[in-house]
């Protein structure tokens, strides 16, 4: 019954969306707030990464809605797992040396590698989501190759996830207040075009949501191992 | 210019953002600041707003977010409407969360506390944004922070509700993400006033069956009548503090979503027969559901239904009268409705159930509680001097205006809702001041933290249903904000 | 042919999405749903990715000075995606922080045997 229901519901939407995709071809040429975004972007925000200067300046409001959503899902899962009380023992082995070894080996390369991602935002492809994201995967490895013996510092995590987010906030009040007086502005030098040092706040903010995504994802999978 | 430089729309947003972010690092210096975090942040942005609220009720005031031209950047718009409703908000959530610091005691509270402040920011984001994927972001942050709020009891029947809650929250929010798709995909832009400019033709078919997709992604948070299957057991099954604003605020900003999506982005004009029905349907079948209610919380959620199909009814009549209707519905919906979800939260608390048995010789128990839930009902239902009158009666005239034949068999159907309405409320009533007589009449009032929301609801109730001029000054303009497409395009791209 | 090249992505698309919420809608088991959930939003997000795609498109990143704009494309989907995929993962996590819970509460994870509401 549910079957046949759901069914029909899809053929139903099917139907609309192919009536609907017949005026949307693919792979044509693009609009016009795309091409201004790739024509004047270069010079507008000073990124070499125009992906990156749409997420972080021109739809920065997105990103920090973002930043707030996971934030959210961390402190949501702390909350919705807090009131598990009893807590059974699993048995565990612990994993073999040479398994561990590698693990602790390769644990600060990927921070590092993470790290590089988020400074790196606004040259090449990576950003502050993805770098976190790498962060986040070495301590799922420590978490996984060494069980029980490293845990995630609580108090580290939530200084890293709140100073990030505060950073982010505050970066955008700072715009507020001078330059041009609007929320969320370039208000810094753009530097020379394709180096570190350059497209003003762009980096500081990827640097701040590395930070932030890192700790959150790490804390994400914490809570998840912890009670699972 | 240089005033309203300091009074940036955009601090509603980035300022409880900023406190939210900041309440792990108080957290570990002090557990006790934390639970005043949010009191602080709803003071700030009801100060802030009620000051902007004057100055957008000629001009609206476009925020450009990092200084961006529109459609290149993000902007807000806080126009009669947005500024109305965050007013709302900032108001209903600052009440709520003094309520809160007492009667949250359970859980990890110091999550609560950023849950709930996020959950009011999602809410003001909605209302004030001028883009429609932002607009899809903050709607995220508000449905997710109710997911967990749901959940946060960790009751069974939380838990259960909360599930469903996610599973078909989330497969709206695809919806909506698929509607913005295809949306991007032929017009190539995400602005609302962009969009609203080159869409010259919502009955064509692919424009039409984005405009079903968002509907339905957004309907389904607003719980109109087939999409609203969640509602009753989240609603019920949050902590009360969490239902007063779940039932006061998260479905009219869905609601609030969809009217904006219909009358700005597509300019709807013959569609609303459709709405009309939808609308008196929700009502009929919301008042009947929860007349059969023996649960005090279920009640009030299904009443929340019929409270809002009688919106939605108000706003497809579509006149300046109707939409102004409509908006004065939803203030009186949520000032009357966080008043008896809070009541209810301390009465359910002392009698230790939901059970509208239980709560018999309340009256005498709780006499201000019992008061203050007494007015919220003769304010939901429609009874003079209260705020529900008001509104009813301004629908009402809407309806009848122009005469036609359709309208007026619609208005009797919704005043068949409202009387069905009543009977339930009176039950309740009895129940609370006539019945179990024999019991002992210790007095066990609500703590003082929970009785001032209650009271400032209450003054609020009576003055606004006493002198509805205050709040009309706002909503004429507000209304002809919804319907003036033109204008909303011009004020946003010049 | 020609149909199908120009609408290939778009059918993969819409393909998952079709899939996912058919396994929303019909599956009983809450893991099970919740892999629906997963499928449909990445069907979500290949749709906005082809959305912005153009032919023979390079990516959008000037990373060295001799690369022309003319063949970029569309940064705006790829910058939505990245939006997408963060809120699709905060969904998936709360809604596996519901299913330890549901488990340890209910020892089940049937939806068609939890039935704690009634109607």
């Amino acid at each position: 019954m549910r079957k046949c229901i759901g069914i029909i519901l899809l053929i139903i939407i099917a139907w609309g969306i192919l009536t609907s995709l017949q005026t949307m071809p693919f792979g044509v040429s693009r609009a016009k707030v795309a091409n201004h975004y790739i024509n004047n972007g270069k010079d507008e925000t000073g990124a070499a990464n125009i992906v990156t200067s749409v997420v972080i300046n021109y739809r920065a409001f997105d990103t920090l809605g973002e930043v707030t959503v996971l934030f959210l899902s961390a402190i949501g899962l702390g909350a919705v797992l807090a009131t598990i009380k009893t807590r059974e023992k699993r048995d565990t082995e612990k994993a073999s040396l040479i398994l561990s070894t590698g693990c602790r080996f390769l644990f600060p390369p990927i921070i590092l590698f993470g790290a590089y991602i988020f400074i790196h935002g606004h040259l090449t492809p990576g950003g502050g989501f993805q770098g976190g994201a790498i962060i986040a995967s070495a301590f799922l490895l420590m978490y996984l190759g060494c069980h029980g013996e490293k845990r995630l510092n609580d108090r580290c995590s939530t200084f890293s996830e709140s100073l990030g987010g505060l950073a982010f906030v505050i970066i955008g009040l700072i715009g507020l207040a001078v330059g041009t007086h609007y929320f969320l502005n370039n208000f810094m030098p753009l530097g020379k075009f394709n180096t570190l040092l350059s497209a003003g706040v762009i980096p500081i903010i990827y640097i701040a949501i590395g930070f932030k995504v890192g700790a959150e994802l790490s804390k994400i999978i914490d809570l998840l191992m912890e009670e699972s | 210019m240089n005033e309203m430089s300091i009074l940036d729309p955009v601090l509603l947003i980035a300022i409880p953002l900023g406190l939210a972010f900041l309440i792990p690092l108080l957290g570990l210096v002090s557990k006790k600041i934390v639970r005043w975090i949010p009191v602080v942040g709803f003071l700030f942005n009801g100060i802030v707003a009620l000051l902007i609220l004057p100055h957008v009720l000629k001009q609206p005031i476009i925020v450009k977010i990092g200084g961006f031209v529109p459609p290149f950047g993000i902007n807000l718009y806080a126009g009669s409407v947005g500024m109305l409703l965050a007013s709302l908000i900032a108001i209903t959530g600052f009440l709520v969360s003094i309520y809160a610091v007492k009667y949250i005691t359970k859980g990890a509270e110091q999550k609560y506390h950023i849950l709930f402040l996020l959950l009011l920011t999602g809410a003001t984001g909605v209302v004030l944004t001028g883009d429609i994927f932002n607009l899809f972001v903050f709607f995220e942050i508000l449905c997710i922070s109710s997911y967990a709020l749901v959940a946060y009891l960790g009751t069974r029947s939380g838990l259960e509700a909360s599930i469903k809650y996610l599973i078909q929250g989330s497969i709206g929010s695809s919806f909506l993400l698929i509607g913005i798709g295809l949306l991007y995909g032929q017009f190539g832009t995400l602005n609302m006033a962009d969009l609203a400019r080159q869409i010259v033709d919502y009955t064509e078919p692919s424009v039409f069956v984005s405009m079903v997709f968002m509907i339905t992604g957004l309907g389904i948070e607003a719980a109109i009548f087939p999409l609203n299957a969640w509602l009753p057991d989240a609603h019920s099954s949050a902590p009360s503090s969490v239902s007063a604003v779940l039932s006061g605020i998260a479905i009219e900003v869905g609601l609030y979503a969809v009217i904006r999506v219909l009358f700005t982005i597509f300019a709807v004009s013959n569609f609303f027969i459709f709405f009309m029905v939808l609308g008196v349907l929700t009502v009929l079948i919301g008042e009947m559901s929860a007349f059969a209610q023996k649960n005090i919380k279920r009640m009030l959620a299904y009443s929340s239904i019929g409270q809002i199909g009688l919106i939605v009814f108000a706003f497809s009549i579509s006149t300046q009268l109707g939409v102004a209707g409509g908006l004065f519905q939803m203030v009186s919906h949520t000032l009357g409705k966080a008043l008896l979800f809070l009541c209810a939260g301390y009465m359910i608390f002392r009698t230790g159930s939901m059970e509208i048995s239980s709560l018999e010789g309340i009256g005498k128990k709780m006499p201000i509680t019992a008061l203050c839930f007494t007015i919220g009902t003769f304010s939901i239902v429609g009874l003079p001097p209260f705020t529900g009158f008001a509104s009813k009666f301004m629908i009402i005239r809407a309806a009848l205006a122009n005469g036609e034949l359709l309208l007026q068999i619609l208005i009797g159907l919704v005043l068949v809702g409202t009387i069905i309405e009543g009977a339930y409320f009176f039950k309740i009533i009895q129940t609370i001041y006539f019945k179990g007589a024999h019991k002992t009449d210790n007095r066990e009032e609500a703590p003082v933290t929970a009785l001032i929301p209650m009271l400032i609801l209450v003054s609020f109730i009576i003055v606004i249903g006493m002198f509805p001029n205050i709040i009309d000054k706002v909503l004429q303009p507000a209304a002809s904000e919804l319907l003036d497409q033109v204008k909303y395009i011009g004020s946003v791209l010049g | 042919m020609n149909i199908l090249y120009d609408y290939i992505y778009y059918a993969g698309a819409f393909g998952l999405i079709f899939i996912g919420i058919f396994t929303m809608m019909v599956k009983r088991n809450y893991i099970k749903v919740i892999i629906g959930l997963s499928i449909l939003e990445t069907g979500v997000n290949l749709f906005l990715i082809s959305v912005g795609y153009i032919s023979n498109g390079t990516a959008p990143i000037f990373s060295n000075p001799g690369i022309e704009a003319k063949n970029m494309v569309d940064p705006v989907p790829q910058a939505l995606v990245l939006t997408a995929i963060v809120i699709g993962l905060a969904v998936l996590s709360l809604a596996l922080s519901m299913a330890i819970r549901l488990y340890k509460h209910f020892g089940t994870l049937d939806l068609q045997q939890i039935k704690e509401q009634r109607w």
